[in-house]
């Protein structure tokens, strides 16, 4: 069904509740979307300043945080020039999920 | 008025009664929507047609807050039952 | 379950759906699971210019607890069908 399958050993982005965007290698998951990434960098988006990296390592993320999970054009994500973007960063999720 | 509470003895009686029917629906983030119900399930989960929704937008000013309303519509929506506070039958 | 079911109808019809941080990501419908967790194709997102997050992203697994809305195509859904299905559930889940 609607699984993370077709994400394995893909470059992925992530994100979270918090608004925080992570991309990485998905490199396992569980049925209740906990996601292991490997490899990861968090991107950080600000409206007047270049987008800002740091490389995280290796991550487990709960799936409970996890918006979404996206898989990276790789050649179109190496073709984007990160310093010339600026985007407030995304909101966080104001209300619980119940 | 009667009647129809001698139909419901439980609140889903209520919405099933209102299946076909326009309702009102509050949900969770200040919004609200008025559309026909064709579908629910015990989450609250719905689908409704010729919808519009209803966002209330607060927006915090020194002198005292102002309120800001936007409407926007949706020929078929499902709307998931977490953010969903009420149903009412008999759309205002 | 009669929603899970509604879904498994829409596959490859295209869908727009809103997040509960006011994301909108249109796409086409590949699969939905028991938790309504959706997985979309050909994504883009509604307002690229405030989002470009997402720029590089062409596929999509959307936790299903995160929706907040689901817009459909109204040609895809026959919606007598829809009431008859939920009279039944309904009728089923609270036997009498």
């Amino acid at each position: 069904m609607a699984s993370l399958n077709g994400y394995i050993n893909q470059r992925v982005l992530l994100i979270l509740q918090d608004g925080r965007c992570i991309v990485g290698t998905l490199a396992g998951f569980d049925n209740r979307s906990d996601i292991v990434l490997s490899n990861c960098i968090e991107r950080t988006y600000s409206p007047d300043e270049p987008v800002e990296e740091v490389s995280l390592g290796l991550y487990l993320v709960k799936g409970d945080m996890i918006l979404l999970v996206g898989e990276l054009d790789t050649e179109l994500e190496a073709s984007l020039d990160l310093s010339q973007q600026r985007a407030e960063p995304l909101q966080p999720i104001r209300y619980g999920p119940d | 008025m009667a009647d129809l509470s001698a139909q419901v003895q439980e609140p889903f009686d209520l919405v099933r009664l209102s299946l076909s029917e326009r309702v009102f629906v509050k949900l969770k983030g200040e919004r609200s929507l008025t559309g026909v119900l064709h579908a629910y399930d015990g989450h609250m989960n719905m689908i409704m047609s010729d919808v519009e929704e209803t966002i209330l937008m607060v927006e915090p000013e020194e002198s005292g807050s102002t309120v800001q309303t936007m409407k926007r519509a949706m020929e078929m929506l499902f709307v998931r039952g977490d953010s969903v506070i009420l149903v009412s039958p008999g759309a205002r | 379950m009669l929603i899970f079911s509604v879904f498994k109808t829409l596959t490859d019809q295209i869908v727009t759906v809103e997040l509960k941080n006011d994301l909108c990501i249109t796409g086409t419908l590949k699969s939905v699971d028991q938790f309504l967790n959706i997985r979309l194709d050909k994504i883009s997102v509604v307002d690229p210019e405030k989002h470009p997050h997402m720029m590089a992203v062409k596929n999509c697994f959307i936790r299903g607890s995160v929706v907040r809305y689901v817009q459909i195509p109204a040609t895809a859904v026959d919606t007598q069908l829809l009431e008859d299905a939920t009279r039944r559930e309904h009728a089923s889940t609270h036997k009498r």
